[in-house]
């Protein structure tokens, strides 16, 4: 089985796409699962006990996590002086405590097997130290240092831990910027053209085969930056 | 519900199954963090390990504490202590 959070929109949706349609076992993750179609469970990551409810139950039904996808995310552009703490909160909850406590608590799943995977999002935004994006980055920025440290850690139980670091992709999590804006990041990347959903489900399969089993503690950037 | 000195006489043999060097005397006293007794990976194997023998007894170990890794509070500074935290963690959650 592999979980993957984020599982009802965006990224997650089509990565839980693809796997579905790869006859591979998923189970999504999302605060609100009534528009998936496929075995899914309603949890809020940026909370502890929720993710605890979620293990519990697996752990519950003896199921046999092989991987995770760490999906879900948030951003709200702004600057960073003009930001509410409600919202640098949230954001930090998400995407970085979200990150943290699904890795932690599935991760400690997958100790058993020996083997697995994690893959974990980061975003353009941290190599480019992108405008109004500060806390966005700041949430991302953890992610990967948490990736190369919690990497390390899973290591010895022969599971790798990356992270995926997309440049604009078409999803509602970009609704707020601009084409303008989108044009402007893609030109930085070294492959200076925009990638769609499915570029960035080809790398989630790649680092879920085996024979990437070399690759861990890597950022990956789609486009390259 | 076994009683307590069972349960500490199973989690010691647990804890010396998991000291790779077998030719080191384990008692009470011995630590668990800060020396090469047992390393990293075996301490998590430990934990499981406990987290097992805890689903045996119909209870949930857990093993996260803010003082986890400390080696004058923490529950993995000896033996004894861990032993201690599973008996503790045992009653209050039954």
């Amino acid at each position: 089985m592999i979980i993957v959070t984020g599982a009802s929109k965006g990224l997650g949706k089509a990565i839980c796409d693809r796997l579905i349609s790869k006859k591979i076992d998923v189970l999504g993750i999302a605060r609100n699962t009534e528009s998936i179609l496929f075995p899914s469970m309603s949890c809020d990551i940026s909370s502890y006990d929720e993710v605890k409810a979620v293990v519990k139950k697996l752990k519950k039904e003896n199921i046999k996590v092989n991987a995770l996808v760490n999906a879900a995310g948030i951003d709200v552009m702004n600057l960073a002086v003009i930001t509410p703490p409600d919202v640098s909160q949230k954001i930090i909850y998400t995407n970085l405590l979200g990150t943290i406590y699904c890795c932690q608590q599935f991760g400690a799943l997958m100790l058993k097997n020996k083997a697995g995977s994690i893959i974990n999002f980061s975003s353009i935004a941290v190599s480019l130290g992108i405008k109004g994006e500060s806390i966005y980055t700041a949430s991302k920025a953890g992610v990967e240092g948490f990736t190369r440290s919690f990497s390390r850690e899973m290591a010895d139980f022969n599971i790798n831990v990356n992270c995926i670091a997309p440049g604009p992709i078409n999803t509602e999590l970009l609704k707020g910027i601009s084409s303008a804006q989108k044009e402007k990041i893609i030109s930085q990347q070294i492959i200076a053209k925009q990638f769609a959903p499915d570029d960035v489900s080809d790398l989630v399969e790649i680092l879920l085969d085996p024979r990437s089993r070399s690759l861990s503690g890597q950022v990956l950037h789609v486009g390259g930056v | 519900m076994k009683d307590a000195s069972k349960i500490e006489l199973e989690l010691i043999t647990i804890i010396k199954n998991h000291v790779a060097d077998k030719s080191i005397t384990i008692n009470n006293k011995t630590p668990l963090i800060g020396t090469e007794i047992i390393d990293s990976m075996k301490l998590v194997e430990l934990c499981l390990a406990f987290e097992d023998k805890a689903a045996e007894l119909d209870f949930e170990f857990d093993w996260t504490s803010a003082t986890a890794m400390s080696k004058s509070r923490g529950m993995f500074r000896t033996v004894e202590s861990l032993v201690k935290e599973f008996i503790n963690q045992s009653k209050l959650k039954k």
